[in-house]
């Protein structure tokens, strides 16, 4: 599995990447640790190379790579980069350019380019969705600051923009806690039951508990929800995790918010709406990450995880 | 077909590109505008489009300007090669070139040491220190090489002054700032400070053909440059109050770090023996064997010593801003030739009579504010050279010295205070983290705005008493 971690070293990005260092060194997942930093000049940019190339002449650091030097001890620290006997990491090349418009610097961890560091430059969420198409992540953690409403309106929330185009699966790690109880939600969709698998792969390197949620939106509809929330409860029993099933009737956004508030982590499947349907009717995951009060985990397949890649070993 | 749709999506403005410049050429030419003028008058307003909007490469602009230049019969082949390639752009070249070898040096260590031994440690003394000695450099040579070599010593004084430097943001934005400022206002000080000066230099001669040497530019612009150092620090010390007043623990630990390197060594005194060398040739000969020819000679020097390596030439250099430049000189002198700088200029003019504005002082007022607005939403470089064939008209016309239209163009499209992307030495001290947006927008319009008063008075005055020529 391949994990994209973003931080703009900020305090709650850092939090983002120690929650998501430690079930990344359980499911012994490669790491990249991206930060964007805001483009400094238009067009062609040789003069900023050179202006860097003196700062190093002067062992001055250039933008990110501080943050990027924190966020690699966080990982250590999970034990995803195993120190020298110096204490050092183990270092295999210094920053280069990077054939897709980054920078990027290997670390060896367990295996080769089991964490990297990178350095891209632009508009922070379109860089990191970028990285994500061409590093074919299956994941990417960002930290969220926590606008909500209006303000994530002017702001433009990252975190938000992310988790609604990204290519993969999203885990948005906000308010933090210790815990490791997951709260699956279901609707006995296609894209629910890509959830409950990935949020039991991770439920289960965690060692942690799992509730099944399933709502109904009307109290007609209740019945339809448990037998949801059971075949859920089926599914999580093959991989041999034992769940507890909870079956609620409101609106879904509403019901998921309130039962967050006793779990860790909600899991839920990205909804197949289109981008028409969303903007009229909102979508139930959006409105969790932005109004709810826990990590949430927004699973998506990558489209071209679903067949293999032709193009492989080409050119 | 969703992917064509999302192609031509983020292209848009080339689409859009390309369709005004179909319906420029569709519609029944102006009065006055001859049909070649027409079509060239097209190519400018598409390529400023480009230049704003930035869909593609930005030399691609050029080289598409060589090409419909020729496409729509308007100049033929030889035309065009001969417009892209002149004295002036070997000038600019061979500045680049010179540029890049003094930044590959290490000399910067040595001017740092130089630099904090005449300030000492107060602050204030220090600011007027680094904008003055940026200054010094970037009238002679580009300001990118300048502020690469002085931006990390401004790092260096800040990262050293507490433990946590990045809480120390109002002494970053006082120190970068007084580096990228100094850079900035000084490039107007002599032909080779930026390649701005080198384009209306070219315009000057080949559509007017009026001949200004080095020194007489130098002698026109060189007091404001002067006067622009103690204005911005003043400027910066009072917007920004610093954290840390007095730099003592930065300045031992600058000098530890440049005592590792020795002092001058052979090719340092090279290195700078040549370049004076250089800007001596451009003040004394220059008009006999060109500021090109001059340049080329300096370049050879430091090849055939060893200090310049061909490859640096390569990596190190942009060469497509000096395609940009060429681009937009053979715009201009087309626009010459077809008469649509001289229909345009008059245009203008009509639009600025009700205002006054149309001659003398307010004239050159009304030109600086126009250089200043379309500087800060496209590169200083294709400003002068889609602008100045225009202002250079229009004083013509109305009987104000073109000489001093060319001066003023020059010099405002160098006021990009406010902006990180405006000039290349904004973007670089921006590009070190050190800074946020807003602390150019702070000390810029302040910038912005005396620069502005300075340039109208030395019009007004000392200008008034030189006597320009036309």
């Amino acid at each position: 599995m391949k994990i994209l971690m973003c931080t703009d070293g900020q305090p709650y990005a850092e939090e983002a990447i120690r929650f998501g260092g430690k079930f990344a060194h359980e499911l012994d997942a490669d790491v990249t640790v991206l930060f964007v930093r805001p483009k400094a000049a238009r067009g062609d940019s040789i003069h900023l190379t050179t202006a860097r190339k003196k700062m190093g002449e002067w062992d001055l650091e250039i933008p990110g790579v501080e943050s990027l030097k924190r966020a690699k001890e966080i990982l250590s620290e999970a034990g995803l980069v195993p120190l020298l006997p110096s204490g050092e990491a183990g270092v295999r090349h210094t920053f280069r350019e990077s054939s897709e418009g980054g920078v990027e610097l290997h670390l060896i961890g367990r295996r080769p380019a089991h964490v990297r560091l990178k350095l891209r430059e632009g508009e922070s969420a379109e860089e990191i969705l970028t990285e994500a198409v061409q590093g074919r992540y299956d994941l990417i953690l960002t930290g969220s600051r926590g606008h909500k409403g209006f303000a994530s309106y002017f702001v433009g929330s990252t975190a938000l923009r992310i988790a609604e185009f990204a290519p993969c699966s999203v885990l948005i790690a906000k308010n933090i806690r210790p815990g490791h109880n997951f709260l699956v939600c279901t609707d006995g969709s296609a894209f629910a039951e890509k959830a409950e698998l990935f949020g039991a792969q991770i439920a289960q390197a965690l060692n942690a508990q799992v509730t099944i949620l399933s709502v109904a939106p009307e109290k007609a509809e209740q019945k339809t929800a448990q037998e949801q929330g059971r075949r859920a409860e089926m599914i999580l029993a093959q991989l041999g995790i034992r769940a507890r099933v909870k079956a609620r009737v409101g609106r879904p956004s509403e019901v998921i918010i309130d039962e967050a508030k006793d779990h860790d982590i909600v899991v839920m499947g990205a909804s197949g709406s289109s981008a028409v349907k969303r903007f009229f009717l909102g979508s139930v995951p959006l409105k969790v990450i932005e109004y709810g009060n826990c990590p949430v985990l927004l699973v998506r397949e990558r489209p071209s995880a679903k067949r293999p890649v032709k193009a492989r070993g080409q050119g | 077909m969703r992917a064509l749709v999302e192609l031509l999506f983020k292209r848009r403005w080339i689409v859009v590109g390309f369709l005004l410049g179909g319906l420029l050429l569709l519609l029944p030419p102006p009065a006055g505008l001859t049909a070649p003028g027409q079509k060239s008058l097209a190519i400018a307003a598409v390529a400023v489009l480009f230049f704003v909007t930035e869909p593609m490469p930005l030399p691609t602009v050029a080289i598409l300007i060589g090409v419909f230049e020729v496409l729509l019969g308007i100049a033929g082949p030889m035309d065009v090669s001969r417009s892209f390639i002149s004295d002036s752009l070997l000038f600019i070249m061979g500045s680049l070139m010179i540029a890049e070898t003094i930044v590959k040096q290490k000399l910067d260590k040595r001017l740092a040491l130089a630099i904090v031994r005449v300030t000492g440690p107060r602050i204030e003394r220090v600011v007027v220190g680094l904008i003055a000695v940026s200054a010094l450099i970037a009238s002679f040579i580009g300001e990118h090489t300048v502020v690469a070599m002085m931006m990390p010593v401004g790092m260096t004084l800040v990262a050293a002054a507490a433990p946590e430097p990045r809480r120390l943001r109002n002494l970053s934005a006082l120190v970068l700032l007084a580096i990228a400022y100094g850079a900035v206002a000084a490039g107007v000080g002599s032909p080779s400070g930026g390649a701005r000066n080198a384009i209306v230099l070219a315009y000057w001669k080949q559509l007017f053909g009026l001949q200004v040497s080095y020194l007489h530019w130098m002698e026109y612009l060189y007091p404001m440059v002067l006067l622009q150092i103690p204005v911005a620090a003043f400027v910066l010390l009072k917007t920004f109050r610093p954290e840390v007043a007095d730099l003592r623990r930065s300045i031992e630990q600058l000098k530890t770090r440049v005592a590792e390197e020795g002092t001058m060594t052979a090719q340092d005194w090279c290195t700078v023996g040549i370049f004076l060398t250089t800007v001596g040739l451009w003040i004394t000969v220059s008009d006999r064997i060109g500021l090109g020819t001059t340049a080329m000679i300096g370049v050879s020097l430091y090849l055939m010593s060893g200090i310049a390596r061909w490859e640096d030439f390569s990596r190190g250099i942009n060469w497509g801003v000096i395609l940009i430049y060429a681009g937009a000189i053979s715009l201009g002198i087309t626009m010459r030739d077809t008469g649509a700088a001289n229909w345009t200029a008059q245009a203008v003019l009509g639009m600025v009579r009700p205002f006054g504005l149309q001659s003398g002082i307010p004239l050159l007022f009304f030109v600086a504010l126009l250089t200043m607005a379309v500087a800060s939403v496209m590169s200083s470089g294709a400003t002068v050279g889609l602008l100045a064939p225009v202002t250079l008209h229009m004083a013509d016309l109305s009987g104000t010295s073109v000489i001093a239209a060319g001066l003023v163009t020059a010099a405002a499209s160098a006021f990009t205070f406010m902006t990180t992307i405006g000039s290349p030495a904004c973007g670089m001290v921006y590009s070190s983290g050190y800074l946020e947006r807003t602390d150019f927008v702070r000390a810029g319009w302040k910038m912005n705005l005396v620069s502005m008063g300075l340039v109208l008075l030395i019009a007004a005055s000392y200008w008034r008493l030189l006597g320009l020529p036309r």
